[in-house]
């Protein structure tokens, strides 16, 4: 029993079940639902959210309350670049990529350096730089749309590549791939999550945490400027706040995915499950016709629901 | 050394100046800043920051932190105005019971807020972030889209005037005459023990739960006041009021030299620094600067505010 | 006449840790009541569970006759018993006055704090400790800008402010000086006669027998002995602490380190709280850091690791001057550092044990990539040669006792072959038996050829384990005791020797 009970909190279990019992509402409520190019399409909002994810999960490993609200316009910003830099030709996609991911990483630095230098609480201080890209969003783009997506990109990102599955999805595989790695193959993987358990013992253990954590920023922000690249693939085009939607959900698919947001726990592989499992719930609810109330209800409430399994503080009281 | 050591502890002083400093470049930018008509329509802008700073602070104070303040107003706001219309009647009963349904409205939210992060101990910036969203869903399926005019009574009150002054002046004094008196309270001392050595306080016999409720409720009884005001200004429902006002709450709070740490910093500041920001604000509008710099120029002041702000309150 | 507080088969358990198997006490009124045992033994968990702050698992626990639950601090104050936490209890933002009444602030009609009663109330307790308050303590100080005797003061004055029936004084002496120490006594004295009851914890078995009246002996979370005072001696009830585990240990071999050339040479250090620290260590050698807590034996530890920051001196290594400003700086040239303080310093919590022993090698040894399996067998070799007992590599460190981790993290720093290994007062809260294990490890380091700077707070380690020791006062190296004269009376005296 008690195995049993310690099985169903594991993360990846838990958000395996999620994902199964979507799939299966899912095909209860409209047949047809848990079909192939169904599943393709499902898997691509997935890979769009993971690769956000992927660095928002990074920086939340690296503890000290770290959490990064500036993706979305991050994402934002990478499109409306992405979308400038190409304005619909093929040969200029990777200086795109090179331009949205390059900006992103740096403005990333920046949340990196307030919070590990300045020491402003991570929340404020990405939350701070957020309404500074969102003021430079309407500088660049004077309010007006503009730039947009390279056909190759999006059939990328769109349209089968291989096994009826579309590019995207082996990028986030390699980015899957990548993450494994880092976080589990290298020094620097082991002394985020020293650093996110413990960061005065990490330091004194000869870690620089504070230029680990100003990385784990930057990462964070280059993955939200290639999210960004990604998303003006999938849509076509851009405008200044069409990274907004991805925040919330590039928080929750990591505290699904099991990453403690007090850090120093969890890994990738549990958010790629917690991804799926929330575009899975946002798939359903609109296949329920649900309006926006009711899914930001359900939303808050899965969050909640997850802080009381896996987020509490300790007691005063032992 | 000598000016740190006056400095210590009263980092809202810092923030007089900056307030002062930005008075006179509006006043030299604006000719006309000090007539009465313009200043009553400063503070009626300035007054919900104000309201939600001052309650912001409460919670700071005690090292927890609500990113649900807007949220809140929203709620606040769909509730007061969805009362009134359902009573039907334009009178000042209907007008009374709608704000008595906003309050405790409030109050209801704070108890909630306070309860997920004291009592069953989740942390505070995710838990109010999530409380956040349900609030605001809940405000959708109250007023799905903005509308629902609130009767006359209510915002001609609330533009006008009372004893020669304006009602938005007497209520700003009434917020400080509020401020004076929590001050005065143990509560005051309590909270910011909590939030200055957690286990401390507990140790001290302090009920650091009931505590830390209690600066959710204050945090969330503001807010509601706030979206009274808004009401009385927009004169409408807006489920979607109140966007941005838990990053500048929290920004008024920590230019008015309160530590987000917790533990230390007033109100009193908390008031100045939402008057600061107020002014950034208005200072960049009649700086002349081109309207699509507006938003950058004021985010990069914000953030480098926020950021001098940490530092010194630090010392 | 009913006994002011009666203990009785108390238990607790931390986890997997038993704290407190059976205590039990009887404080009987108007008296002062001893309570001593070695480190760990529980007593601190014990008046904590009087006071409210921790939940006892069984056991009853009964205050004037009255059994009660003690479900929170508050609890306990409205039952008359205050407790002097070790840690201190004060909010260091916080002005000494508001922090005295913190949670019983006087109040006028109309329910607000009423500031002047507060104030006068407040400097009337302070009053009392005036001679000795030294510079800088008045009611509106802040806490935080305080000394740390200061602060012991204010926290003794604020358990005084609550006008208990029952006191547990939980090290309260600990950063006094002899004079601050006497006034207390005296204070306690004519509370005594009030009919109020203590309850003693202190470490300095001179003062327990200085001011109590009975003594209780702790050991292994289990009250083992009474005695009268009066007719008992400090022999005595120091066998009872040790019980009948021999946890002397052999002393080291004297060994003539003149000859060999020195592997640490540190020249005129300066920093916040040292003076011009020299010394040199020769490999092979244990050189012990004494004198009273927090004279700077830390800081100079920390400092030579890196953490703290020196602001003069020199140091140098084989001959060679290094600079070193980050703890990583100290890991590449050879260093390493065990702190006494497990929880702040060395757990890595959640994580598992291979990567709690690991993380320093990897920083050492410049490594990019890691290939967990490698170095899995050397890590375990190393963990087993400590007796270190865990289920498996891949256990969370939560999962050992603090003994056990202690040794998870030393083995941390020898899978790095260090060449200076500095401790700071690493055995603080480990058995007895882990503690040997513990010796036993460090001799055959040296044996080995490292260099071991030792800082213990418990002078038998010091004269078991250190071929020299250098006695610390106030920042400053104040006396060298070589292994000849290194004994308890020796080390005491230097301490003490230009206190004051």
């Amino acid at each position: 029993m008690e195995r049993f009970r310690r099985l169903l909190t594991e993360p990846l279990v838990l958000a395996s079940l999620a994902i199964l019992v979507l799939l299966g509402v899912g095909e209860f409520l409209s047949p047809g639902f848990a079909r192939g190019g169904q599943i393709a399409r499902i898997l691509t909002v997935s890979a769009i959210l993971g690769l956000v994810s992927a660095g928002q999960a990074l920086v939340v490993i690296g503890g000290r309350e770290g959490i990064d609200l500036s993706v979305g316009a991050l994402i934002s910003l990478g499109a409306l670049v992405a979308g400038n830099v190409m304005s619909g030709e093929n040969g200029a996609i990777f200086s795109a990529i090179l331009a949205a991911g390059g900006l992103a990483f740096v403005i990333g630095l920046v949340n990196g350096m307030g919070v590990t230098l300045v020491r402003i609480p991570p929340l404020v201080m990405t939350l701070g730089m957020m309404g500074v890209i969102q003021g430079g969003l309407v500088v660049l783009s004077r309010g007006i749309p503009s730039g947009n997506a390279a056909p190759a990109l999006m059939t990328f990102i769109n349209r089968p590549l291989v096994f009826g599955l579309p590019g995207v999805l082996f990028v986030w595989a390699l980015v899957a791939l990548a993450m494994w790695f880092i976080l589990r193959r290298t020094a620097l993987g082991y002394a985020i999550y020293a650093m996110g358990a413990n960061e005065r013992a990490a330091r004194l253990c000869g870690v620089r945490t504070g230029l680990v954590r100003t990385l784990l920023y930057g990462l964070s922000g280059l993955m939200a400027g290639l999210t960004g690249v990604c998303v003006i693939g999938y849509t076509g085009n851009s405008f200044i706040s069409v990274g907004d939607q991805y925040v919330l959900p590039s928080v929750i698919a990591v505290v699904i995915g099991g990453v403690s947001l007090a850090g120093g726990t969890g890994g990738y592989f549990g958010v790629v499950l917690g991804a799926i499992a929330l575009t899975l719930l946002q798939s359903v609810l609109t296949t329920l016709q649900l309006e926006f109330w009711g899914r930001q209800l359900i939303f808050g409430a899965v969050l909640l629901g997850l802080m009381l399994l896996y987020g509490r503080t300790k007691r005063l009281r032992v | 050394m000598t000016l740190a050591n006056a400095l210590k502890g009263r980092v809202w002083l810092v923030t007089l100046a900056a307030l002062i400093v930005l008075v006179i470049v509006n006043a030299y930018l604006q000719s006309n800043l000090f007539t009465p008509r313009v200043l009553k329509s400063n503070l009626t802008v300035f007054l919900p920051l104000v309201l939600i700073a001052v309650g912001q602070t409460y919670v700071i104070l005690a090292g927890d932190i609500d990113l649900s303040v807007g949220a809140i107003v929203a709620l606040v706001n769909v509730v007061t105005v969805t009362v009134i219309a359902g009573i039907g009647t334009e009178d000042a009963a209907a007008v009374l019971a709608g704000i008595l349904a906003g309050l405790a409205t409030g109050v209801a939210c704070g108890l909630f807020n306070g309860f997920l992060v004291a009592a069953l101990r989740l942390q505070p910036i995710v838990a109010t972030f999530a409380t956040g969203i349900l609030f605001s869903g809940i405000a959708l399926r109250v007023l799905p889209t903005a509308g629902l005019p609130v009767p006359a009574p209510y915002w001609r009150t609330y533009a006008g005037g009372l004893f020669a002054l304006p009602v938005v002046l007497w209520i700003f004094i009434a917020v400080l005459i509020a401020v004076g008196i929590l001050g005065a309270r143990p509560f005051l001392r309590h909270l910011t023990a909590v939030g200055g050595h957690r286990a401390a306080a507990f140790q001290t016999g302090l009920a650091v739960t009931r505590v830390r409720i209690g600066g959710y409720v204050l945090a969330a009884l503001f807010s509601a006041v706030a979206s009274l005001c808004l009401t009385g200004e927009t004169a409408s429902g807006d489920p979607l009021m109140g966007g941005s006002l838990a990053l500048g709450s929290v920004s008024a709070v920590v230019l008015g030299g309160t530590a987000l740490s917790g533990g230390s910093g007033s109100a009193f500041g908390s008031v100045l620094g939402a008057l600061v920001i107020g002014m950034i604000g208005n200072v960049i509008f009649f700086a002349g600067l081109p309207f699509e710099y507006q938003t950058l120029v004021k985010g990069v002041i914000t953030l480098a505010a926020l950021a001098g702000g940490v530092v010194i309150a630090r010392r | 006449m009913t006994a002011a507080l009666t203990a009785r088969s108390v238990q607790k358990r931390f986890g997997a840790a038993v704290a407190l198997s059976n205590a039990a006490l009887t404080l009987e009124r108007g008296e002062v009541h001893a309570l001593v045992g070695a480190n760990g033994c529980g007593k601190s968990t014990l008046s904590k569970i009087i006071a409210g702050t921790v939940q006892r698992d069984s056991g009853d626990i009964v205050v004037n006759g009255a059994p009660l639950v003690l479900s929170s601090p508050a609890e306990a104050e409205a039952n008359g018993i205050s407790l002097f936490y070790q840690e201190l209890s004060l909010i260091p933002q916080m002005s000494v006055e508001d922090n005295i009444f913190l949670g019983r602030e006087p109040r006028n009609g109309a329910g607000f704090v009423d500031r002047k009663a507060l104030a006068k109330k407040a400097d009337a307790l302070l009053q009392r400790f005036a001679p000795v308050a030294g510079r800088g303590l008045n009611s509106k100080a802040r806490v935080s800008d305080l000394s740390p005797d200061q602060r012991q003061i204010v926290e003794i004055v604020k358990v005084l402010a609550r006008d208990p029936d029952v006191v547990i004084f939980d090290e309260a002496t600990a950063a006094l000086d002899h004079r601050q120490v006497e006034l207390f006594f005296r204070i306690i004295g004519e509370m005594k006669d009030k009919g109020v009851s203590f309850l003693f914890i202190s470490h300095r078995l001179a003062e327990v027998f200085a001011v109590c009246d009975r003594i209780t002996v702790m050991r292994n979370g289990e009250s083992v002995d009474d005695f009268v005072t009066a007719e008992t001696d400090m022999d005595t009830v120091v066998r009872a602490m040790v019980g009948d585990i021999a946890h002397d240990l052999d002393p080291a071999p004297s060994t003539d380190f003149t000859s060999a050339s020195a592997r640490l040479v540190v020249q005129g250090a300066r920093g916040q709280r040292l003076q011009d620290v020299s010394f040199s260590l020769r490999p092979g050698e244990i050189l012990g850091l004494g004198g009273l807590q927090g004279q700077g034996q830390s800081i100079l530890l920390q400092s030579l690791f890196g953490a703290e920051p020196l602001t003069g001196g020199r140091v140098l290594i084989e001959g060679r001057p290094v600079v070193v400003r980050t703890p990583r700086a100290a890991v590449r040239h050879g260093f390493g550092y065990v702190s006494g303080d497990r929880g702040r310093d060395s757990a890595l919590q959640g994580r598992s044990i291979f990567e709690n022993m690991a993380i320093a090698e990897w920083v050492a040894e410049r490594r990019r990539l890691v290939w967990p399996g490698r170095l899995q067998a050397r890590l375990s070799e190393i963990a087993q040669s400590l007796n270190t007992k865990y289920p498996s590599l891949d256990a969370p460190i939560d999962a050992l006792s603090g003994g056990n981790q202690q040794k998870v993290f030393i083995a941390r720093w020898l899978a790095t072959n260090p060449v200076v290994l500095l401790l700071d007062d690493p055995t603080k809260g480990i058995d007895l038996a882990a503690k040997a294990d513990f010796f036993r490890l460090v001799r055959n380091l040296a044996a080995a050829g490292a260099a071991v700077l030792f800082y213990s707070s418990e002078d038998a380690e010091l004269i078991g384990l250190c071929h020299r020791v250098l006695v610390f006062n106030s920042g400053r190296i104040v006396a060298e005791l070589e292994r000849a004269e290194l004994t308890s009376f020796n080390l005491t005296g230097a301490a003490y020797g230009s206190a004051a």
